[in-house]
């Protein structure tokens, strides 16, 4: 389970910047961007929770502060009642990673890719030769594995990050906007591989603009607006507060309310 | 750490690119290149040196002497024109022409002159001498000097100095030098200076190439991210990329040395370069070492500071732009260590590169001082490991890491 509760992060301005009164973005303050003021969510076992917001609205920044990329000004982040604030190593242990633009290493064969994030996790010998066989055999990579990530189509690719991502079986997936920009099937790769992750009981952390791959897949949602989470709790949830059986006008509608349903 | 310094070389030596500036550049152009420079420039020698001259002596029937000297110089040959240039000016539009090569105007007070005694005679020699390689004034002038001392020998058996005597009158003293530097030595302070031109920038490039890939290449291709989220901390992942950078410039380094040394021995093989593989027989094993001993602290600094530039840039383009001023500010010490006058002291030897660079000429000179060298590797390796240190902070710090 992850239990993320009251992150905030800023940003200094860059110096052209920080003379500009007429901003209109009031996160913008005290020589300080304020990318995220107040976020929080949990998602259980087995749970799908889709993040929406607007672009802008500090959903990457967020995602990257459950990854420990970066470290939170304030706010905890909790995995298996571990705060990874404090031990963001522990974390790293902890999180699978995948985004739509993740890259892999050009001049390494799939095969490769996908033992070097399992050796730098920790894993060797025989427990690291079964752990990628049971990946390749399972994402059906057995054609590629020994091609270089560079000479890969791009459903190969994600094929290859998605074993990258989860090789060292992590606790929470967190995933940004893992489908933008990829063709039909390489999509449907992503949604069973998600399908895959619920089933084993793995709680997913989603963030997306697609509306129609939450309602496929989310079993809750948390949407974020100017830095802030305006709602957290279940899809039926979200469109009774949204006065919608639609999640985009639902999702619209909460975002021009302005106010918090946490 | 290891894992990280083992992928980055695998993925190093599946690079072309990489490979090609630090091994086959090194190994096969350079060599070509020098070659090639060799072999243009003795061509252009040789060609100077075979050709011969079409000249044009105004007032000749005043020194039929002179006009006999040239004529029979087999570097020389009259002009077969029916022109005359009997003027500077008229000389001069004639070399300009291309109708002549060089023009020689005896005055045409020359009799008088000469017959004079006390007076100086002046000619006037006419050519262009906007040419790298020109020998007919050389030639013409050493021409002009036997002529000029059979003139002086005539006038000082005039005032009745005997010819034997000739020499004692016009040259009263006589240097011999007796030089105590030995070959070595001299040799030294002429090709030792050249030794750190060729091998600072070497390892500078060694590291370049492999650092903008593994700082702001993994930044542009999207796999900086993934590497962070790994449970590995940011001074291993320095360190493991650090290492690789490393082995790479002393590597480009070491090759190229190796390359130089099989093709200075090939070139003394074939009687080429004699005097050069003479100078460098006294080099010793140990003084090569000691060469090697050196650079390492100035490899250590420039691929702590390659990688901090790297990582700092946010595309391999920006960081190709920041490594070019970077070459200008490592050759400036190297410059300053052959200005007159700098050699290696107590204050020289904390000057980062300069220090390196002056102790390599002595090294190669066999005057070196092993008090200064031992201060220089203390200098030069508490910078380094500054420069490490510092490498490692800017890789933690996140507004570097995600700019």
């Amino acid at each position: 389970m992850i239990v993320v509760n009251g992150l905030k992060k800023r940003f200094k301005l860059a110096k052209e910047l920080l003379n500009t009164t007429s901003s209109s973005d009031s996160r913008q303050r005290e020589g300080f961007f304020h990318s995220v003021e107040n976020v929080s969510f949990s998602c259980g076992r087995g749970e799908v929770l889709g993040l929406l917001g607007p672009n802008g609205a500090g959903k990457t920044t967020t995602l990257r502060m459950l990854s420990t990329a970066l470290k939170p000004d304030a706010g905890s982040i909790e995995i298996s009642g571990q705060n990874i604030v404090k031990n963001p190593l522990k974390g790293r242990k902890a999180i699978g990673f995948l985004s739509g633009t993740t890259g892999l290493y050009g001049r390494l064969t799939a095969r490769e890719n996908v033992e070097y994030f399992a050796k730098l996790h920790g894993l060797k010998g025989r427990a690291l030769k079964s752990r990628c066989d049971e990946l390749f055999t399972r994402l059906s990579m057995g054609d590629f594995l020994d091609k270089r990530a560079e000479h890969l189509s791009t459903g190969m690719k994600q094929k290859t990050n998605i074993a990258r991502a989860v090789v060292h079986r992590p606790d929470v997936v967190v995933l940004d906007e893992p489908t933008t920009g990829l063709d039909i099937m390489t999509k449907q790769n992503i949604i069973e591989f998600i399908r895959d992750l619920k089933a084993d009981n793995t709680p997913v952390v989603f963030s997306t603009h697609h509306l129609d791959e939450v309602a496929l897949l989310c079993d809750s949602v948390c949407l974020i607006d100017r830095g802030t989470s305006r709602f957290c709790g279940s899809i039926e949830a979200f469109k009774e507060v949204g006065q919608s059986g639609e999640l985009n006008d639902a999702f619209m509608n909460i975002v021009n309310q302005g106010s918090l349903h946490v | 750490m290891f894992e990280v310094f083992l992928k980055e070389v695998k993925e190093l030596l599946r690079d072309r690119k990489t490979l090609f500036f630090v091994i086959a550049l090194p190994i096969v152009i350079f060599p070509i290149l020098f070659a090639l420079l060799g072999f243009l420039a003795s061509k252009t020698t040789f060609e100077a040196e075979q050709k011969v001259h079409i000249y044009y002596l105004a007032n000749a029937s005043l020194s039929p002497d002179f006009e006999q000297m040239l004529f029979y110089h087999k570097s020389f040959r009259p002009y077969k024109g029916n022109e005359k240039f009997e003027t500077i000016e008229a000389l001069k539009s004639a070399v300009k022409a291309g109708k002549i090569d060089v023009g020689i105007e005896i005055p045409a007070t020359y009799d008088s002159q000469v017959a004079g005694k006390h007076q100086q005679i002046s000619w006037h020699v006419v050519f262009n001498d906007a040419q790298s390689i020109n020998f007919v004034y050389k030639r013409l002038e050493k021409l002009i000097n036997k002529f000029s001392a059979q003139i002086r020998s005539t006038r000082l058996e005039a005032l009745g100095a005997p010819q034997k005597e000739h020499p004692a009158i016009l040259k009263p003293i006589t240097i011999t030098k007796v030089d105590t530097a030995d070959k070595r030595e001299n040799y030294g302070e002429k090709l030792g200076a050249l030794i750190p031109y060729m091998l600072i920038p070497l390892v500078l490039m060694g590291a370049s190439y492999p650092a903008i890939d593994l700082g702001a290449g993994e930044k542009e291709r999207g796999t900086l991210e993934t590497l962070l989220l790994t449970p590995v901390t940011r001074t291993q992942l320095v360190l493991g990329k650090f290492l690789t950078i490393l082995a790479s410039s002393i590597s480009c380094a070491l090759v190229t040395v190796s390359s130089m040394a099989i093709w200075v021995a090939i070139a003394g093989g074939i009687g080429v370069l004699d005097t050069i593989i003479d100078a460098f027989s006294s080099v010793t094993f140990t003084d090569f070492l000691l060469i090697f001993a050196l650079l390492l602290p100035v490899a250590v600094m420039l691929s702590s500071l390659v990688l901090a530039i790297s990582i700092y840039a946010r595309t391999f383009k920006e960081a190709q732009n920041y490594m070019g001023p970077l070459s200008m500010l490592v050759f400036v010490p190297i410059v300053v260590s052959v200005m007159p006058n700098m050699s290696l002291n107590t204050t020289t030897a904390w000057i980062p590169i300069t220090n390196v660079s002056l102790a390599i000429k002595e090294i190669i000179k066999g005057t070196v001082d092993h008090s200064a060298v031992g201060l220089i590797f203390v200098a030069s390796a508490l910078l380094a490991g500054a420069l490490l240190m510092f490498c490692i902070r800017w890789f933690s710090k996140e507004s570097v890491l995600f700019r």
